[in-house]
């Protein structure tokens, strides 16, 4: 008897509805299973399609998810990727993401729990982001393409799912953010005049490489006018300075995402990309008099008292800690605007490479599928 | 704090109402379900002192019944 076969013997592992796409959302979410968006229903059928995709073992946890710490086994995580609407050839990149949320660094107890607006920040590098469709191109950031919309909500629907993410009791995100619904995306490699993340970290160019960062909503950054790099950083950097975001507290990797006009002008004035966290790192400041008088008295002069006990109002806050902190890509299409993308602030970016269960790099998608 | 009550010392932890379910969720998660939850009203950020001291005044008795309980299982 197959692996799947065995568990639909089990009690409570069938759930019987009408075969009517309404009777089924409204049974999801009255069992609390959806987002709050239709999915289509997880059949054993479709589960085992999704698997055959999957070359890891079916039942060996890739992760436990807090707060419950359910065991995110294949089998689990292949019925959420049928709901969120993933092919089967997406799944590889849902375990990838998933098994770089396992990284300690990431801190996803943290992040599930907290009352600040984070979810996972998916970006995706390497050749098998555009087999499977990832756009990084024109809305890179936003709706309409399958890929970003699914592999970010089955990532979602997972954490929830699983790892019991639900708001009020699990997840005591304050006002949560829109990018709970997938927040996916892949860095355009074509028309960026840097390497790209996964190389800059060392893996190599063909390698397909996941980081996933806590992350709140991107926020904008308008440039129309600047004509060189100075003038792109100086816009760069006024979006970064906000009071409100927990970077300036606590050590994090918040992200710039230069869209492809942005990046090229920089670029062409020579700058790398160290040189641009340098400059960003220098330059993206508040002094501490833009707090409120009880931030600075409570927070900055009591709880972090080694930097801030007698420091004067026109002492630099700075939004990252150290130049490499900042995380820099290149994604979207034609236009002038960029987006800044603040994080929890306690959680590091993790990465993760495609790999195949024997250990090596996987070239293609194609490399996962069962014979 | 569960490993600290695991290992047999006496602990609690304080929560605000808000917090209650996810707490006690946590408490079961670890493997403590009868881990004392000291309930304060909600928030405990952003207060005076004033508004934390009242909360302390609801939480102590909570903490002494909760040696007392303790105590009295071990006795």
């Amino acid at each position: 008897m197959s692996l799947l076969e065995t568990l639909k013997q089990k009690p409570g592992a069938l759930v019987a509805c009408d075969d009517d796409p309404e009777a089924v959302f409204d049974l999801m979410c009255s069992k609390g299973w959806s987002d709050g968006l239709p999915v289509i229903p997880p059949t054993a059928e479709r589960v085992e399609r999704m698997l055959a995709w999957c070359d890891r073992d079916l039942d060996q946890p890739v992760l436990n998810i807090p707060p419950r710490f359910g065991a995110a086994t294949p089998v689990r995580i292949a019925a959420n990727a049928v709901m969120a609407g993933c092919k089967p050839e997406h799944f590889p990149l849902v375990l990838l993401a998933l098994e770089a949320l396992a990284d300690e660094q990431y801190n996803l107890y943290g992040t599930q729990a907290t009352t600040h607006p984070c979810t996972p920040m998916l970006i995706f590098n390497g050749p098998a982001a555009k087999e499977a469709g990832l756009n990084a191109g024109q809305n890179a950031m936003g709706n309409y393409f399958r890929a970003n919309a699914v592999i970010g909500r089955a990532v979602r629907l997972a954490l929830v799912n699983i790892g019991a993410a639900i708001p009020g009791t699990g997840d005591m995100a304050t006002t949560g953010t829109p990018a709970k619904f997938t927040f996916c995306v892949a860095e355009n490699e074509e028309q960026s005049p840097w390497d790209p993340l996964h190389v800059e970290l060392g893996f190599p160019r063909e390698s397909t490489a996941v980081t996933v960062i806590a992350a709140e909503s991107p926020h904008n950054v308008n440039d129309h006018e600047s004509l060189n790099a100075e003038g792109i950083l100086t816009m760069v950097a006024g979006t970064m300075t906000i009071t409100g975001s927990n970077n300036p507290y606590y050590a994090g990797q918040p992200v710039v995402a230069f869209g492809p006009e942005h990046a090229a002008t920089v670029a062409n004035d020579g700058m790398s990309k160290a040189d641009v966290k340098k400059w960003l790192f220098e330059h993206a400041t508040l002094p501490l008099s833009r707090f409120s008088k009880d931030t600075i008295e409570r927070r900055f002069r009591r709880k972090l008292a080694a930097q801030y006990a007698d420091a004067p109002l026109d002492a630099p806050v700075r939004m990252f800690a150290k130049p490499e902190d900042l995380v820099v890509i290149v994604t979207g299409g034609a236009g002038k605007h960029s987006q800044y993308v603040p994080t929890f602030g306690n959680t590091r970016a993790a990465t993760r490479v495609l790999k195949r269960a024997d250990g090596t790099l996987a070239k293609s998608l194609n490399d996962f599928k069962r014979n | 704090m569960a490993q600290l009550r695991k290992r047999g010392l006496i602990t609690a932890v304080i929560c605000s109402d808000t917090f209650m379910k996810l707490g006690s969720a946590q408490a079961k998660v670890f493997g403590v379900p009868d881990l004392p939850l000291l309930e304060i009203k909600h928030p405990l950020g952003g207060l005076s002192m004033e508004k934390v001291r009242e909360r302390a005044d609801v939480a102590l008795p909570q903490l002494i019944r909760a040696i007392k309980a303790i105590k009295e299982k071990q006795a």
